[in-house]
């Protein structure tokens, strides 16, 4: 008991902090029967910027899981089923062109078929915005060690577009902003404590977007 | 002696490693999915020839910080316009180099000819980015039965992947596929909206509707100015100029990477 005690203490003090803020707007009411699902796409664009995809696979692990789970289409799945209507360049990029892309040849089937209810564009980044401090290691034949301490500051800011494929509508917009500084201390052994903004995001836009998909009908 | 022997051999093993990992060359080949497009059916048989480029088309480069690459991508980009083209025409069947003869030609409307006219890529060790990205410069030629081109078209595919430490050759594979995927996604939609191809198609008898494709996004979402050089934009001009080239996308950014 007393050690896991001190594995509790220890793992609390590695940890940052993260301070994080979750925004909604709705413009119209959503619900999902047990049988539908919804895809959750990455969006790209051709600059320095781009949606992790380990930030899309996070939303989805925990949609996908827990009390209330959602069915989810795997994205690369969907962007291969309905080529060349969802690639980077080509994808809709408002609810008001879903009319057009649904009049393409087997693009309504092909939704049909997998009985996607909504579609969440995922977009924004975990940057760094601040780093400073200094570290160096040593090691000999006596031995080594580190000293110093560096620091960076990561800001992760995410929105989702909700689209429902039934109406052709946008449903609403969510947005996760969290931001957290990480440290490593140089005390013979360098002592990370480390802040994950990015993590903090995914589960913030997560439970939101589990509560606006199946909350309000 | 012994330890001496043994020192020496040591020696001798660190070096060997030491000279193997600075001339090292990553090999991809790259291998991806092959969707089948979802597109309006552009209603003529069509004889489609690849050149042998094109079907072992290959891309070899050192770079001075990352050592020597070795890019297959001519199996899986064979493979993905084999699939494209099937999807895109009424018929296809693969022919040999053109001109071709009368007998040849029974049976067919035209003839397709794509071509690789570059390929680039990136690193983030060069880019300063998180990112690794491909882009692929496509000639695409269209001709008639008499053997007359319709037309042909630039287009340039660009794709970018998140690369770990130690997985550089799995993210190059994925930008490469992306970038064959954006590629062919600007063909299978944009051609039949040509007016050259609508001209064509009217006069063998078959008019088809233009894809009216939601998509202005091209134009919304810029090419990547990642792989931009002025280099590139050079021969961007040049092609753009060239007689007789319609352009579907002006290539903008289709060099190999810079000398580092």
């Amino acid at each position: 008991m007393r050690n896991l005690l001190i594995v509790f203490f220890w793992l609390a003090l590695l940890s940052g902090c993260v301070s994080s803020r979750i925004e909604q707007s709705r413009d119209a009411a959503t619900g999902i029967m047990s049988n539908e699902a919804i895809v959750l796409l990455g969006r790209a664009s051709y600059n320095e910027k781009q949606t992790e995809e380990g930030f899309t696979e996070c939303i989805a692990d925990i949609l996908s899981q827990g009390d209330n789970p959602i069915r989810l289409i795997d994205q690369k799945q969907f962007r291969d089923d309905l080529y060349p209507w969802f690639e980077p360049r080509t994808a809709p990029t408002s609810a008001d062109e879903l009319g057009k892309l649904f009049n393409q040849p087997g693009v309504q089937d092909r939704i049909s078929s997998v009985n996607v209810r909504y579609l969440a564009w995922i977009d924004g980044d975990t940057i760094t915005i601040d780093s400073g401090g200094s570290m160096s290691c040593t090691i000999s034949t006596f031995g080594g060690g580190c000293f110093g301490m560096s620091y960076w500051e990561e800001d992760a800011s995410y929105e989702a577009a909700i689209w429902d494929l039934k109406e052709m509508t946008s449903t609403g917009q969510i947005s996760a902003d969290a931001n957290g500084t990480s440290y490593i201390a140089g005390l013979i052994i360098p002592i990370p404590i480390l802040a994950r903004p990015g993590n903090a995001a995914c589960k913030g836009l997560a439970k939101q977007l589990r509560e606006f998909i199946v909350g309000e009908t | 002696m012994l330890q001496f022997r043994a020192l020496l051999g040591q020696s001798l093993l660190v070096t060997g490693m030491l000279l193997s990992l600075q001339s090292c060359t990553t090999s991809v080949v790259v291998e991806g999915t092959l969707p089948t497009p979802l597109v309006s059916i552009i209603p003529a048989r069509m004889g489609v020839y690849y050149s042998d480029k094109f079907r072992y088309f290959k891309h070899e480069e050192v770079i001075r910080d990352s050592g020597g690459w070795s890019i297959d991508l001519g199996k899986q980009n064979l493979n993905f316009f084999q699939n494209l083209t099937k999807s895109l025409f009424v018929g296809v069947q693969e022919v040999g180099q053109p001109p071709l003869t009368s007998e040849e030609m029974q049976g067919l409307d035209g003839v397709f000819i794509p071509k690789i006219e570059k390929y680039g890529f990136l690193t983030p060790s060069i880019s300063g980015l998180k990112f690794y990205s491909a882009s692929i410069e496509y000639r695409v030629a269209m001709y008639d039965k008499a053997g007359t081109k319709i037309g042909d078209w630039n287009i340039v595919g660009y794709g970018k992947s998140e690369g770990g430490m130690f997985s550089s050759d799995d993210a190059i594979n994925e930008a490469t596929v992306l970038a064959i995927r954006d590629g062919g996604a600007r063909i299978a939609i944009e051609l039949i909206d040509q007016p050259a191809v609508q001209a064509w198609l009217q006069s063998i008898g078959e008019p088809s509707q233009p894809s009216a494709a939601p998509l202005a996004s091209a134009e919304r979402n810029k090419s990547p100015e990642t792989i931009e050089s002025a280099e590139s934009l050079k021969s961007a001009e040049s092609l753009k100029s060239a007689e007789g080239v319609e352009s579907i996308e002006i290539p903008e950014s289709v060099d190999g990477v810079p000398d580092a």
